[in-house]
């Protein structure tokens, strides 16, 4: 990777005209910094969003501790902590493609976006496993969750559940259901972007969209680091 | 510059910064990737140390802390327009909100039904989904803790292990004593 000022460079100063650039926008400085604004403001909707399912965990935690211990239990501890360290990477790997789209090369921005891509399959096929797991021992989202094969299943491993066990799960598909549904369409926009650079889209002067699209993936990581804990690890 | 790019209030704006880029070395993003490798590392290995009413404080702690890793270095906000952080911190502020009210609500609730009758309590029985299933014999080998053992062995709160080892009364009574501990620290207040 080329050397390169690690400065601020207010981009208004030095214009480089680029073919994305629209025509409502007066400078192609003023047409990014819109673009990461609403980035942005978009990322705010998404913590509000997933924060309403960080507060029914913590309910059910404080008006339900036994239940909540007895059933995290039975989610695998080692292929979660595996799905963390593979979110971290892909996270540092994204990170790295907005550099190098930034300092403008090419080659290790295609090769970082593939990395990012290979992390976040990886990632669902972590998840596939662990939830046909858990469909395999009756442990079904909702009405569908089989009391008496989750029982037995707890008891070959040692462990007896308590009080509501399919609230704990209900909430477990839900929260990773919904960061897998994210982790899903951060593949999608990942590709999209993969496909532009192969196109030499992307440059000093323009990377906009390579940004963007990286601070909605590290969005689905930090919603990750507060899931790992919460319902892998915390006793 | 003969020809101003910018107009504010239709005069000619100068030096005008519309978008701040910065160009981190790649030093920092392995540095950062270090250390949240290291905070897994820890939250895991803590996990497996019986902290009990101390866990879950530890875990969010260390969350917290990558958290902010992530966003300062990943997201650039630690170099980004300060209005971006406005944003974030905002969001946040309203998320406090959010939890803070509804546990003063949750936390305060046992008292309006003390004081006025007026709403059903939450009864003992009825709330064990488990209890039906408690009944029927468990598969030959497979171990029988008593959920009073089982409890204490996980680390759970002392008075939650004391509870009856049947369970059968299954929904505990209105407010465990361990559920100060299982608030989050927004919450801690009431």
């Amino acid at each position: 990777m080329s050397d390169h000022s690690t400065a601020h460079r207010p981009s208004g100063a030095e214009e480089v005209p680029h073919p994305f650039r629209q025509h409502h926008f007066d400078t192609a400085g003023q047409q990014a910094g819109a673009a990461k604004l609403g980035m942005w403001i978009f990322l705010g909707t998404e913590i509000l969003m997933f924060s309403g399912l960080f507060l029914a965990y913590f309910l059910v935690r404080m008006l339900y501790p036994e239940m909540v211990l007895s059933s995290h239990e039975l989610l695998n501890k080692v292929w979660g902590g595996v799905n963390t360290v593979v979110l971290l990477t892909s996270s540092f790997t994204m990170a790295m493609a907005v550099r190098c789209a930034q300092v403008g090369d090419q080659k290790w921005l295609k090769t970082h976006l593939l990395l990012t891509l290979t992390c976040a399959g990886m990632f669902m096929v972590v998840k596939t496993i662990e939830y046909s797991g858990k469909f395999a021992h009756g442990i079904f989202p909702g009405k569908y969750f089989d009391y008496e094969a989750a029982a037995h299943y707890a008891a070959e491993h040692g462990h007896q559940l308590e009080g509501l066990p399919h609230i704990f799960f209900g909430l477990y598909f839900v929260m990773t259901g919904l960061h897998g549904v994210h982790v899903l369409v951060g593949i999608g926009v990942i590709l999209w972007i993969y496909l532009r650079a192969q196109k030499g889209h992307f440059g000093p002067h323009y990377y906009s969209p390579v940004e963007n699209v990286g601070l909605y993936w590290h969005i689905v990581d930090l919603v990750w680091i507060f899931l790992f804990p919460l319902l892998y690890l915390v006793k | 510059m003969s020809e101003p790019k910018l107009y504010l209030n239709g005069k000619p704006a100068e030096d005008f910064v519309e978008n701040h880029e910065h160009v981190s070395p790649v030093n920092n993003y392995v540095m950062v990737l270090g250390a949240l490798f290291f905070l897994t590392a820890l939250t895991y290995a803590v996990s497996y140390a019986n902290l009990g009413p101390a866990s879950l404080p530890v875990a969010m702690g260390v969350a917290v802390v990558k958290a902010t890793l992530v966003c300062m270095y990943f997201m650039h906000l630690r170099y980004d327009d300060r209005y971006h952080v406005f944003i974030f911190v905002s969001t946040l502020i309203f998320v406090a909100i959010f939890f803070a009210f509804t546990f003063f609500d949750f936390g305060s609730r046992d008292r309006v039904v003390e004081e006025q009758g007026t709403f059903v309590r939450r009864q003992d029985g009825g709330f064990d989904a488990m209890a039906r299933v408690k009944k029927r014999p468990l598969p030959a080998g497979a171990h029988d803790a008593p959920a009073a053992a089982a409890a204490d062995a996980h680390g759970a709160a002392p008075a939650a292990a004391a509870e009856p080892a049947g369970a059968e009364a299954g929904a505990h009574a209105v407010e465990p004593p361990a559920a100060a501990e299982a608030a989050p620290p927004a919450a801690a207040g009431h």
